[in-house]
């Protein structure tokens, strides 16, 4: 599918900014296209940000602000829609759940069931929350110093999943389709344990720096 | 985004927050997640041998919607029929608290975890009257959709 630069008229495949003109394109493009990355889930941060600035520079309103409206027009759409695929694309685990999306995949569908030990954890470390929280300030250190280590405890099994989330990418990247299935489910896996871990990462360090009224 | 007023009530004065002891025979237990948000919520049926749900406790970690949902829903099932509290839809809950589209996901986990609960109350009861005469679990188990 081709589209004409309405500046220039060059074909070209849909893109931000016209090959040969260099003016901005009114494409509609998914959040690879928009940074001109092939469709692959292992993606080098440091040159997805240079990709993300260099196409932001190019693409910049200021550039286009003598140009003709439907250009000026063209050049704001194609700015927003940079950053967000670069927002899209630069966590992992917004990454994959965008992936899910692109190949017609939805993370919730059939995954309501919170794995077993993770649903005990977050029960767990929940009850440890609500005695730090109910614990007179001033006595609450050894409450305290155990759900600091149970916080670094969270952090290394989140460091562990999103190696994991690495691992699947890459086998995604590599598969040649055949067993797609295994791998929908894998990646559903574990972008939904990275979700609720996220979460209770999330209240447990709310906790923490929450200062007790006295 | 503003919460309804329903749904407030229901975060600030939450209805039978708590948990039932796992042991006991007449508990029915279901922890479901909504994986997009990272929710978790359980809730506990105490069901008795005719299928009355008796009580209802609940523990939800997640935002005022989910938490709202499931302490609405304890107030919901008490006192109903097992078949006629696994037949709730989400709508409902939608209704009452006024949730507004993007925390319909919440009403959803509400109703997952009614199913849930009555599921595993039935398997437990199942294995323990295995030759029991009134189970017809058939009717209550096409109201599982979705």
């Amino acid at each position: 599918m081709k589209l004409q630069c309405p500046s220039c008229g060059g074909q070209q495949e849909p893109q931000l900014i016209c090959r040969q003109c260099g003016a901005p394109l009114p494409a509609e493009l998914d959040c690879f296209a928009a940074l001109a990355l092939p469709r692959r889930l292992t993606i080098d941060p440091s040159a997805l940000e240079e990709r993300y600035h260099e196409l932001g520079r190019r693409v910049h309103p200021d550039r286009f602000a003598s140009s003709a409206p439907r250009v000026r027009a063209a050049s704001l759409a194609g700015t927003a829609l940079l950053t967000r695929s670069y927002r899209t694309l630069r966590d992992p685990a917004s990454r994959g759940l965008y992936w899910l999306e692109l190949n017609g995949e939805k993370l919730a569908e059939n995954n309501k069931q919170v794995p077993p030990e993770l649903a005990e954890t977050v029960f767990e470390v929940q009850e440890q929350l609500a005695e730090l929280r109910g614990a007179p300030a001033g006595q609450d250190g050894a409450l305290r110093r155990e759900v600091e280590a149970r916080r670094d405890e969270l952090g290394a099994s989140m460091d562990e999943l999103r190696e994991k989330l690495a691992y699947n990418f890459a086998r995604w990247d590599e598969s040649d389709g055949s067993d797609r299935a295994e791998l929908v489910a894998e990646l559903k896996s574990v972008l939904s344990k990275i979700a609720y871990l996220r979460t209770l990462i999330r209240d447990v360090d709310r906790e923490l720096e929450s200062p007790k009224a006295a | 985004m503003a919460y309804s007023d329903k749904v407030l009530d229901h975060y600030n004065n939450p209805r039978n927050v708590g948990s039932f002891s796992k042991e006991d025979p007449d508990i029915g237990t279901g922890v479901v997640g909504a994986p997009e948000c990272g929710d978790v919520m359980k809730l506990q049926l105490k069901i008795n041998d005719r299928g009355v749900i008796e009580d209802a406790r609940f523990k939800t970690f997640g935002c005022g919607s989910a938490i709202a949902s499931s302490s609405y829903v304890t107030e919901l099932v008490k006192g109903k029929h097992i078949d006629e509290a696994i037949a709730i839809k989400n709508t409902v809950i939608v209704k009452e608290l006024n949730l507004p589209p993007v925390k319909i996901h919440c009403s959803v986990l509400a109703e997952d975890a009614i199913k849930a609960a009555i599921g595993d109350w039935k398997k437990r009861k199942g294995v323990a009257q295995a030759d029991d005469p009134k189970g017809e679990p058939s009717r209550a188990a096409t109201g599982s959709g979705e």
